[in-house]
C-alpha cells in the first residue's frame, strides 16, 4: 500500500554500443554476482542488505546506504564493491563471514570496470527505499507562487478533490476557538457577547480587531511558549536513575514566553538557543538562551568504567545533536550515529559534525549576570573573603601551642585497655538493675574534635548487646525479648520510613546498620527490669577479619554508658576512660581538653564566633543568579566519527562544520579542527538560519500551521525526511515559509495571516459526502474540531471556577507532585493540589518520569525525547481522574460558590461554555440542583464533553 | 481492513506514513475506544499473558541460579587475567565464593542456592537463561534496558508494546499493571513500565496492595446517590452536545470511557480484596508473615494472580524497589555486605514467588500465562575492594521463563568459570523479548511503530527467537 517511488529507467544503449564488454560481463561476471551476491543484493533476496540492488545497473548506480554508487566506471579503486571484495573496508568484507574471493575472480572484477562497467541488465526496476539529496525537503524554497493568499492553496487542492470550505463559522465558535488558539485560554461570556456584536456591524473589522488584541495578549507567550517547549524536549529533572529535579531552569522557560511574546525574530531566537552566550555576553536576557543545549536528559551517575563514561558522554551529546537536528532543521540527524542514514542522504560524517559543534557543553549551572551584578558582587565579598582568611590563620597559630601541650600531655598517660573494636567492644561494669539504658556517644572514629558532629559524620552501629549479670549471660537488648530501642537518625528514605533506624541494633544480626543521629544517643527500654553487667557494641557486618574499610561507618569511640529503672533518675556504669586513644590524632584532641587555659579556651570561643559571623555576612550577599544552563570547555581533542556508534572505535576525525545533506543549496562552512568552542556553536546557529537554508522555515512555518489547525502540511513535524510524511500542500507550506522569512522570520505576522484566512475562519460543520473523501479534513473542507490539550483542560477548569492566577507570570514553577531524594528522586502525585497550584500549567516544574494526576491522564507527554506532536487518547482513566481528584471537586466547589447570586444554571453555563442553557438544560440542571446540591451539577459540568473539545 | 486486524493497522501505522490514506488511518487508531481492545496476533500463540517479576538492584546470578564450583575452589584468588578491573563503583578485589552453598533440586538436579528452598521446588518446570547480557553497568538505565531495549527513557516498555498489539481481555480492568514493592519504585522509577512515544493507553497502571488504583474510587465526600445524578446528568448532557455535533466519533468514545471508568470502578476493587481467599491460600503465600516486607510481597504476588486471572494481559511484579544511601538495603545492589543484604532479600522472595507459581499452576493458569524473571545485569565474581560484595556486571546475568510455551528444566547458554561473562549462547535482552513476543504469537520483527524518524521495534534492529527454551 506504501506509495514507493518507482524509477523506470530509460533502456540504455550500452549493449549496442559495446558488444565485447557485454560478452565480458556474461561469461565473467554476471555467474559472479548471480552466486555471491544476489542473496543478499537483489529483488529475490531473503532480506536486501543494505539497500543495495547488484541485479541491475540501476541498482550499483544507485547505491545502497552509502547513498553513493557503488561502481565508479573506469576506478575499480574508487569503487566500494571492488574494495569490499579485495578486503580493504573493516566490517565491510564482501562476502560476508565466507572466504575472500579467488584473485583470478577479483581481478575479473577489476578488468570490468576499468573497461567502464558495462552492464546490460536495463530497464530493471529499482524500488527507492530511501530519499536522497533530490528528496523534496532539501530543495530550495519556491520563489514563485500561483497564488498570492492562503486560501488561494487550500481552495484550489479542495476543488481538485470536488469539495469546497465550509461556510464561516458563527461568532461564538470563532471567538472560543481563536482564543483557546492564540491565549489556550476560553474568552469570557463578555468578550464572546461583545464579540458577537462587533461582528454584527463589521465582520472584517470585528475579527481583525479580535486577532490583533489576542496576539497582543501576554498570554499568547504561555501558549505558543509551552508549544516551543514540547519541541525542544524542555523538561526540569535529569531523567535516567537519580533523576533529580533542577529548580533553575525555569529562567529559561519565562525567556521562551518572553521572546515569543516580544515576537522576537526566530532566527536569533535560534541563534540565542546555540549561541547566546556568544552573542549576549554580559546580556543575561539573551544569554539564557543557550539553556536549551542541557534543557534535555542525561545520565549523572558516578561510573568508574572507563567505556562506560565514555557511552554515556555519548549519550549526552546524543540528546543535543538530536533536539537540534529535530527541532531546527526537521531532520533525524540522530539516526546516522552508527552508519550512515538508512533513509535519509545524512552521512554519519554529519552526526559527527554535529557533535563536534557541541563537543565542549557539560551539563550544570553557570551563573548568568550583567556585568554591573558581577562587580558589585566582587566589591560586596572581597573584604569578607580577606577577614575571613586573616581570622583562620590567627586560630591555627593559637591551635598549635595547645596541641603541642595535648601532646606533650598524651605521652605521659598511659592507657590501661585496648581502644575499641569495630568488631565488637566489651564494656563490662558492677551488676546494675536496669528497666532503661542510655549509651550516650561523645566521639567517633572520624571525628576526634571532642565534639559529636551532626549524623552526616557517618557514625553507625550494626548491633548493641546488653548481657545479663546472671549465668548464662542473656542478650537482654534483642527486640524478640521485647526491648524497644530509640534514637535519632541520620538518613531518611520518605516512603520505606523504617531505614536507618535504630531497631536494627538489637535485631540480632549484623546486616543493617542503625545510621546514628542527632543527639547520638541509643535509648533502650527494657521489657522488664533487668540485673545486667556489660555491653558490647558492634558497627561490623561480616566476620572478624573481612575487610570493608569502605563500607563501615564511624564507630563510637568515647561514651557513657548509663542506667535507669523509671527513666528519669539516670546513673553511669561505664565509661571509655582508660581506653586507648583510637588514633594519634583522637589521643591530641581529647588532651587538649584537658590542656587548654581558661584564656586560650575563651580566645578560641571568640574566633569561632568571630569566623561564624564572617561566613554569615558572606552568606547573606545575594548570591549571582545561577541558571541551569551548561558550562563550556575548550575540546582537547578532535571529534572522531565513531565505528558504529561505538564510542570506542574511533575512526576519522570531522570538523565542526556544516552538513553535506544542505550543501547542494546552503553555502556551506568548515571550521578547523581547534575551533574556539563557542564559534562552533555560533557558526552552526548562522548557517541554521541563513536566509538560503530552506529547512529552518519550512519546518516552523509548518509547525505555525499545525497548532493552528491541529495537524501540519507535514504530518511529522520534526521528520522532514524520507520517513516523514509528505505535505498535503507542498507550495503553501513554501509560501508560508517564504512569508515567515520576508516577515523578518517574526511569527505574529504569519499568525495574523493564517488567523484572517477564510481557511481558518470556516466553520467545523460536518458533512457526510465530503468526510468521505477526507475524513480527517486534511484538506480542510471544514475547521477540524479538537480536544482541548493538558494545560487547556486545567487553566480552563481554574478559569471556570474563578481561580486562575495569571501572576506571577513566570518564576519558580508550582508542583503537582512531591519530591523526595534518598539517592535517586521519587515523584509522589498529589492528592490535593492547594491554590498554590492555581497558576497557568505552563508554570508546572514538569520533571521526567513523573506522572501527575490531570496533565498526564490528558496526555502532557513525559519529556524523555521531544514531543512535537501530541497524543490525544480517550480512557477511562481520564474519565476517573476527572471525576474523582479532589482537584475537580474543589473547582466544582468553587464554580458553585461563584454561582450564589442570581440564576444558577446560567450563571454556570456562562463560566463554563460562554452561553446560556437552553430551556431544557436549564430544567435538568434546575431539578438536579435541588435534589443533589449545586456541586453535583457543577462536578458534571466540568466533565463535560462541551467543555473540552472545540470546533 | 480484514484478518489479522493487527497486521494492517500496523502496516498502516507502521509503513503509511505518506499520503492522506497513512494518516488519517493513524489518527482514527490513535481515537481508539477504552484501553486497548483485543486483537489478533501475527499466528497462534503458546501464551496468552505475560508475569513479568523483576528484582531490582542487579540480583546476583552466582549467588542465586548459577552455580560457579570454580569459586569455591579458588575463592580469595586473583580473578586470573582480570586483577584489579574498575568496575562502576571502582576496583575489585579477589574472587569470593558464594556465602552459601549449592544444591541440587527437582528431577532435572539443576544447582541452586540453598538461599531458595522455595524456588528450588520450581527448577523443573523453568528453562534458566544463563548467558544474559546487558549494554550497561548502571541500574537506571539498566532497569529500562531490561524493560524496553534500550537504556535511554522515552521508549516503551514490553508491556506497553504487548498491550498495543495485543489489547485487553477484559475491558473492565487495565490492559498493563505495574505492581510496585511496598520499598518503593524500582531504578528510574515510572519509566519501568513507560507507553513510551506509544499512545497513553499502553502504559501500564501503577497499583499494589499497599496502594490502590489513583482516583478509582468515588470522593468519600460524595454520596452514593448524589454520584449517580451527576453521572445521569452528565450523559444526557453529552448525548444532546453529540448530537449535535455529528462526525466526531471522539465525543461518543468519551461518552464510552465514562461507562468502562463505571465498570472498572466496580471490577478493580473486587479483584484487589485478598479477603476473598481463603486461609490456606494466604497461609501458601505467607501474607501473614511476621516479616512485614515479606508479608507485603507476598500480598502483592496473590494480587498479581487475582489480576492474571482475571485476563489483565501483563502484571510487572517488583520485588524489592531503588537504591538508597546504603547499597542493597532497599535492592539487591550488595555491594557491600553481600551475605547480609541477601539474607534480608531472599526469604521476602523465597517463599511467596514460588507460591505464586505453585497456586497459577494448581489452577492450570500456566497454560497461558508466561512468567518471566528479570533483574538488570549480573554482579562480579570477586568482592569489591575493602567490602565482601559484590560490583555491577553487565557482561553476565540470569534471567528464566516458565509456564506457557517454556520448556521446563532447561538451562540455556552458560557463563565462564567463575560467571564474569557469558560466552555460551551468548544471549541478549533483544533475544529475551523476541522470545516473549514469539511465544505470545508475535513476530518481533514485524511488530513495529513510526516515530521520530524511524519505525521503531521493541527489539531494536536485534533479536532471534531463543528456540531451545521453548516447548
Amino acid at each position: 500500500m506504501k506509495s514507493l517511488a518507482i524509477i523506470l529507467l530509460a533502456s540504455s544503449s550500452a549493449l549496442a554500443a559495446d558488444p565485447a564488454g557485454m560478452a565480458f560481463f556474461e561469461q565473467k561476471i554476471r555467474p559472479v554476482l548471480v552466486e555471491h551476491c544476489y542473496s543478499c543484493h537483489s529483488g529475490e533476496a531473503k532480506k536486501l542488505k543494505g539497500n543495495l540492488y547488484l541485479d541491475s545497473k540501476a541498482g550499483w548506480e544507485k547505491g545502497g546506504d552509502s547513498g553513493e554508487p557503488v561502481i565508479i566506471p573506469g576506478k575499480p579503486e574508487a569503487s566500494l564493491l571492488i574494495r569490499t571484495v579485495q578486503h580493504l573496508e573493516e566490517d565491510m568484507e564482501m562476502p560476508p563471514k565466507k572466504p575472500k574471493l579467488p584473485d583470478a575472480v577479483i581481478a575479473d572484477l577489476v578488468t570490468w570496470v576499468k573497461m567502464g562497467a558495462p552492464d546490460p541488465r536495463d530497464g530493471a526496476k529499482v524500488e527507492a527505499k530511501r530519499g536522497d539529496k533530490s528528496w523534496w525537503s532539501l530543495q530550495p524554497l519556491a520563489k514563485q507562487f500561483a497564488h498570492d493568499s492562503i486560501d488561494g492553496f487550500v481552495t484550489t487542492k479542495l476543488a481538485e478533490n470536488k469539495l469546497t470550505l465550509n461556510p464561516p463559522a458563527e461568532p461564538r465558535a470563532l471567538i472560543r476557538r481563536m482564543t483557546y488558539d492564540v491565549t489556550g485560554l476560553p474568552p469570557t461570556v463578555e468578550e464572546v457577547e461583545i464579540f458577537a456584536k462587533a461582528h454584527q456591524a463589521n465582520l472584517g473589522q470585528a475579527i481583525e480587531a479580535l486577532v490583533d488584541r489576542l496576539l497582543a495578549s501576554p498570554r499568547y507567550g504561555e501558549r505558543w511558549g509551552r508549544h516551543w517547549l514540547d519541541v525542544i524536549r524542555f523538561g526540569e529533572s535529569n531523567g535516567f536513575e537519580r533523576n533529580f529535579v533542577i529548580d533553575d531552569l525555569w529562567p529559561f522557560r519565562d525567556y521562551v514566553i518572553r521572546s515569543i511574546n516580544d515576537d522576537k525574530p526566530f532566527n536569533q531566537f535560534i541563534t540565542e538557543h546555540l549561541a547566546g552566550d556568544v552573542i549576549g555576553k554580559d546580556n543575561p536576557q539573551v544569554e539564557v538562551g543557550s539553556a536549551f543545549l542541557v534543557a534535555g536528559p542525561y545520565d549523572d551517575v558516578g561510573n568508574q568504567d572507563k567505556v562506560a563514561q565514555a557511552n554515556i558522554r555519548a549519550a549526552t551529546l546524543d540528546d543535543m545533536i538530536t533536539a537540534t537536528s529535530g527541532a531546527f532543521l526537521g531532520l533525524t540527524i540522530n539516526c546516522a550515529r552508527c552508519h550512515n542514514h538508512k533513509f535519509d542522504p545524512i552521512p554519519t560524517e554529519d552526526y559527527y559534525r554535529l557533535r563536534a559543534a557541541f563537543e565542549g557543553i557539560t551539563h550544570g549551572r553557570r551563573a548568568i549576570a550583567s556585568k554591573e551584578e558581577r562587580e558589585a558582587f566582587t566589591t560586596a565579598t572581597e573584604p569578607l573573603n580577606r577577614k575571613l582568611k586573616q581570622l583562620e590563620a590567627e586560630r591555627d597559630a593559637l591551635d598549635q601551642g595547645i596541641n603541642a601541650r595535648a601532646k606533650a600531655h598524651l605521652a605521659k598517660t598511659k592507657p590501661t585497655r585496648p581502644k575499641v573494636d569495630e568488631f565488637g567492644t566489651d564494656e563490662p561494669f558492677a551488676p546494675a538493675e536496669a528497666r532503661y539504658l542510655r549509651f550516650v556517644i561523645h566521639s567517633f572514629t572520624t571525628d576526634y574534635n571532642g565534639k559529636v558532629a551532626p549524623g552526616a559524620r557517618g557514625g553507625k552501629l550494626t548491633e548493641f548487646q546488653v548481657w545479663s549479670a546472671d549465668e548464662p549471660a542473656r542478650n537482654v537488648a534483642l527486640a524478640s525479648n521485647g526491648t524497644k530501642a530509640e534514637g535519632a537518625k541520620s538518613a531518611t528514605a520518605e516512603d520505606f520510613p523504617e531505614a536507618y533506624g535504630p531497631q536494627y541494633c538489637i535485631d540480632g544480626m549484623t546486616g543493617e546498620a542503625w545510621f546514628i543521629g542527632q543527639p547520638a544517643e541509643l535509648t533502650l527500654t527494657f521489657a522488664k527490669p533487668e540485673r545486667i553487667n556489660r555491653i558490647t557494641f558492634t558497627n561490623a557486618r561480616g566476620e572478624r577479619g573481612t575487610d570493608e574499610s569502605k563500607v563501615r561507618g564511624a564507630t563510637p569511640t568515647e561514651y557513657e554508658v548509663q542506667v535507669s529503672l523509671d527513666g528519669e533518675t539516670w546513673q553511669a556504669v561505664a565509661t571509655d576512660e582508660g581506653r586507648a586513644a583510637w588514633t594519634p590524632a583522637h589521643g591530641i584532641a581529647k588532651a587538649r581538653r584537658t590542656s587548654i587555659t581558661e584564656e586560650e579556651a575563651a580566645r578560641v570561643a571568640a574566633l569561632n564566633k568571630q569566623l561564624a559571623q564572617t561566613k554569615a555576612a558572606l552568606n547573606r550577599v545575594p548570591k549571582l543568579p545561577e541558571v541551569w544552563a551548561g558550562t563550556y570547555a575548550q575540546p582537547k581533542e578532535p571529534t572522531f566519527v565513531h565505528k558504529g556508534g561505538d564510542p570506542i572505535k574511533p575512526g576519522e576525525a570531522v570538523v565542526p562544520a556544516s552538513l553535506t545533506v544542505l550543501d547542494q543549496v546552503t553555502k556551506p562552512f568548515a571550521l578547523k579542527p581547534d575551533a574556539d568552542e563557542s564559534q562552533r556553536r555560533l557558526a552552526l546557529a548562522k548557517w541554521m538560519t541563513s536566509d538560503d537554508n530552506p529547512l529552518t522555515p519550512r519546518v516552523l512555518a509548518n509547525r505555525v500551521w499545525q497548532h493552528h489547525f491541529g495537524t501540519g502540511i507535514v504530518d511529522t513535524p520534526s521528520d522532514f525526511g524520507f520517513l516523514g510524511s509528505k505535505p498535503t500542500h507542498p507550495e503553501l507550506l513554501d509560501y508560508l515559509a517564504s512569508r515567515l522569512v520576508a516577515n523578518g522570520w517574526k511569527l505574529k505576522p504569519l499568525h495574523r495571516e493564517i488567523l484572517l484566512s477564510q481557511t481558518y475562519l470556516q466553520s467545523a460543520a460536518f458533512r457526510p459526502e465530503a468526510a468521505q473523501e477526507d475524513k480527517d479534513a486534511r484538506l480542510l473542507w471544514r475547521f477540524p474540531p479538537r480536544r482541548l490539550s493538558a494545560e487547556e483542560l486545567r487553566d480552563t477548569m481554574l478559569s471556570a471556577a474563578g481561580k486562575l492566577q495569571l501572576e506571577p507570570m513566570g518564576g519558580p514553577g508550582f508542583r503537582l507532585y512531591k519530591f523526595t531524594q534518598n539517592n535517586v528522586s521519587t515523584y509522589f502525585p498529589l492528592d490535593t493540589h492547594g491554590p498554590e497550584t492555581y497558576r497557568r500549567a505552563v508554570y508546572h516544574q514538569n520533571a521526567r518520569a513523573s506522572v501527575v494526576d490531570v496533565l498526564n491522564d490528558f496526555d502532557l507527554p513525559d519529556i524523555a525525547f521531544a514531543a512535537p506532536k501530541r497524543a490525544n487518547t480517550t480512557t477511562p482513566l481520564q474519565a476517573l481522574t476527572l471525576l474523582n481528584h479532589s482537584f475537580t471537586l474543589d473547582m466544582a466547589q468553587a464554580l458553585a460558590t461563584r454561582i450564589q447570586t442570581g440564576d444558577a444554571v446560567t450563571q454556570a453555563y456562562r463560566f463554563t461554555f460562554q452561553r446560556d442553557p437552553t430551556a431544557k438544560e436549564h430544567e435538568a440542571s434546575t431539578k438536579l440542583i435541588a435534589t443533589h446540591g449545586t456541586e453535583s451539577f457543577c462536578r458534571a459540568l466540568l466533565n463535560a464533553n462541551e467543555l473540552l473539545y472545540l470546533e | 481492513m480484514n484478518t489479522p486486524l493487527n497486521l494492517t493497522r500496523r502496516h498502516f501505522l507502521g509503513q503509511m506514513t505518506t499520503g492522506l490514506t497513512g494518516v488519517a488511518l493513524s489518527r482514527l487508531f490513535m481515537h481508539e475506544l477504552t484501553a486497548a481492545p483485543p486483537r489478533q496476533p501475527h499466528f497462534a500463540p503458546k501464551a496468552k499473558q505475560v508475569l513479568q517479576i523483576f528484582c531490582p538492584g542487579a540480583a546476583s546470578h552466582m549467588d542465586l541460579w548459577d552455580h560457579k564450583p570454580m569459586l569455591e575452589k579458588f575463592h580469595g584468588t586473583p580473578m586470573p587475567g582480570a586483577d584489579k578491573e574498575v568496575t562502576f563503583q571502582g576496583k575489585n578485589g579477589n574472587l569470593m565464593k558464594s556465602p552459601w552453598p549449592f544444591a541440587p533440586a527437582g528431577q532435572s538436579g539443576k544447582m541452586i542456592s540453598t538461599m531458595l528452598p522455595h524456588m528450588a521446588k520450581h527448577v523443573d518446570e523453568m528453562a534458566f537463561i544463563h548467558s544474559m547480557t546487558s549494554r550497561t553497568n548502571t541500574h537506571g538505565p539498566g532497569c529500562i534496558y531490561m524493560n524496553s531495549c534500550f537504556t535511554r527513557e522515552g521508549f516503551p516498555s514490553a508491556g506497553a508494546w504487548v498491550s498495543y498489539a495485543l489489547g485487553s481481555t477484559n475491558e473492565n480492568l487495565p490492559t498493563y499493571i505495574a505492581i510496585q514493592d511496598v520499598r518503593g519504585e524500582p531504578p528510574n522509577g515510572k519509566a519501568n513500565w513507560s507507553n513510551g512515544f506509544l499512545s497513553a493507553q499502553y502504559q501500564a497502571v501503577s497499583m499494589a496492595a499497599q496502594q490502590p488504583l489513583r482516583n478509582l474510587a468515588r470522593p468519600a465526600s460524595i454520596k452514593a446517590d448524589d454520584e449517580q445524578a451527576t453521572r445521569d446528568f452528565l450523559k444526557l448532557i453529552n448525548a444532546e452536545h453529540a448530537a449535535a455535533h455529528p462526525g466526531n466519533d471522539e465525543l461518543r468514545a468519551r461518552m464510552a470511557a465514562y461507562e468502562l471508568a463505571a465498570k472498572m470502578q466496580l471490577t478493580a476493587p473486587e479483584v484487589s480484596d485478598l479477603a476473598a481467599e481463603p486461609t490456606h491460600v494466604h497461609e501458601l503465600y505467607g501474607t501473614g508473615d511476621s516479616n512485614k516486607l515479606k508479608a507485603a510481597y507476598a500480598k502483592n504476588c496473590l494480587l498479581a494472580r487475582r489480576f492474571l486471572e482475571q485476563g489483565v494481559r501483563y502484571v510487572s511484579l517488583y520485588c524489592a524497589s531503588r537504591a538508597s544511601a546504603v547499597d542493597g538495603l532497599l535492592n539487591w545492589d550488595a555491594h557491600k555486605t553481600l551475605k547480609a543484604d541477601y539474607e534480608r532479600h531472599c526469604p521476602i522472595f523465597d517463599q511467596p514467588t514460588a507460591a505464586l507459581l505453585t497456586d497459577m499452576k494448581q489452577r492450570g493458569m500456566l497454560n497461558d500465562v508466561l512468567v518471566v524473571w528479570c533483574t538488570e545485569f549480573g554482579r562480579m565474581p570477586t568482592h569489591q575492594e575493602g567490602t565482601s560484595g559484590r560490583d555491577h556486571n553487565p557482561d553476565a546475568f540470569t534471567t528464566w521463563m516458565m509456564g506457557a510455551g517454556v520448556k521446563g528444566g532447561v538451562s540455556y547458554g552458560e557463563t565462564d568459570d567463575f560467571g564474569r561473562r557469558s560466552v555460551v549462547d551468548v544471549a541478549t535482552v533483544y533475544d529475551f523479548y523476541a522470545t516473549v513476543l514469539h511465544l505470545l504469537g508475535l513476530n518481533h520483527e514485524k511488530l513495529t511503530y513510526y516515530h521520530n524518524g524511524a519505525n521503531r521495534r521493541l527489539t531494536d534492529v536485534h533479536g532471534h527467537v531463543l528456540k531451545n527454551i521453548l516447548a
